[in-house]
């Protein structure tokens, strides 16, 4: 399974940076970048209001389902998922082979306007992606000040 | 594959539930939701996308994390896979980008087909993600060692854990919360030891 690249602070910046422009250009509420495992790897925005790692978990099988339903009806060319709601809508969009953009937006807002300005939101951040990824493709994981003494019980049952 | 972030020192680990139709998986999330001992804040919601009638139409979801690691900000996402056969393509779907497995089987004899078929089921569904459990950290619970009809440990260890790897397996009863709590710790520490020993899974 391929692998993404490692992202050092400064990647995280540029990340953050791309989301806060797309935010600042179309009002939206919250952009996140999700991993298609499910995983939250970075979000700008309103995190009060939304419980951001759970909606990255269902945006991702959300995408996934719906793009092997593509694939069943022999579409090839799908990359997104329009989700229209009455308070908040949301978009999701490939950003490459390992993440998506997700754009929580008020119903108010234009979905066209979104889209419009989230494709090269997608494009930077996969451009940003692909950096790191040939800063050091093969970078070994630092998991030095991981400390796993005294885990003999990593989770509790309460009393 | 796990994401660790390095600009924010959190590391993301991915755990699914897997085993046969009402095994007992989406039980397993619940009494982990209902009993587990942390921090406020740190246990999230348990999401289940269940059909009418109860049973795990997509996933069941729960985000939780771990108090004793010092270092990084550690955060484990259980995951349920409907057990029903129709449901394979919803199985491939939930796979990927999992780090461990818990195989959750039923004891009880009329299962033991069932057990099999979803352990190999399982194994084929890791190959169409170009994964090999043999790589996996994966731990076996054999699961309602309350009920009367159930097949001896021994004949479980020889349907399922007749290979070369030997894995950790838990007996349990997980509607009254025996033996999740162990599964959970153990698949844990076999993952964050893997992760220490090879140092390469997937980067945020």
């Amino acid at each position: 399974m391929s692998t993404l690249p490692q992202l050092i602070e400064e990647d995280i910046e540029r990340l953050d940076y791309e989301l806060r422009e797309l935010l600042e250009k179309t009002d939206a509420s919250t952009a996140l970048i999700i991993d298609k495992g499910g995983f939250l790897i970075t979000s700008q925005g309103d995190s009060r209001q939304f419980d951001l790692t759970t909606i990255a978990a269902l945006a991702s099988g959300a995408y996934m389902a719906n793009q092997t339903i593509a694939n069943l009806v022999h579409e090839t060319n799908f990359n997104s998922v329009y989700q229209q709601g009455e308070k908040f809508s949301m978009f999701v969009l490939c950003i490459d082979d390992y993440c998506m953009l997700t754009v929580i937006f008020k119903a108010s807002l234009s979905v066209g306007a979104i889209k419009y300005f989230s494709i090269p939101a997608a494009q930077h951040i996969a451009l940003q992606l692909k950096i790191a990824q040939e800063r050091d493709p093969g970078a070994g994981l630092d998991l030095s000040e991981l400390n796993l003494a005294n885990t003999s019980d990593l989770f509790k049952r309460k009393a | 594959m796990a994401i660790i972030n390095q600009a924010t020192k959190e590391l993301q680990v991915k755990i699914v539930y897997y085993g046969p139709a009402m095994g007992g998986k989406t039980t397993n999330l619940v009494q982990v939701h209902d009993h587990v001992q942390t921090a406020a804040g740190n246990k999230g919601k348990l999401v289940s996308l269940a059909t009418s009638s109860d049973r795990t139409l997509f996933f069941d979801f729960l985000p939780i994390e771990a108090m004793s690691i010092k270092g990084f900000k550690t955060k484990f996402q259980l995951y349920t896979v409907p057990g029903q056969v129709i449901y394979n393509t919803t199985r491939q779907l939930v796979l990927r980008g999992v780090d461990g497995i818990v195989f959750v089987a039923d004891s009880q004899y009329e299962k033991m087909a069932e057990n099999v078929e979803s352990f190999t089921n399982m194994e084929e569904n890791l190959k169409t993600l170009k994964l090999n459990l043999a790589d996996i950290p994966y731990v076996l619970q054999y699961n309602k060692r309350d009920l009367p009809n159930v097949a001896p440990t021994e004949y479980l260890e020889f349907l399922l854990h007749n290979r070369e790897v030997q894995v950790p397996s838990f007996c349990s009863t997980a509607h009254r919360c025996e033996g999740v709590f162990e599964t959970l710790n153990m698949i844990t520490r076999m993952l964050l030891n893997k992760f220490i020993r090879q140092g390469t899974p997937q980067y945020a």
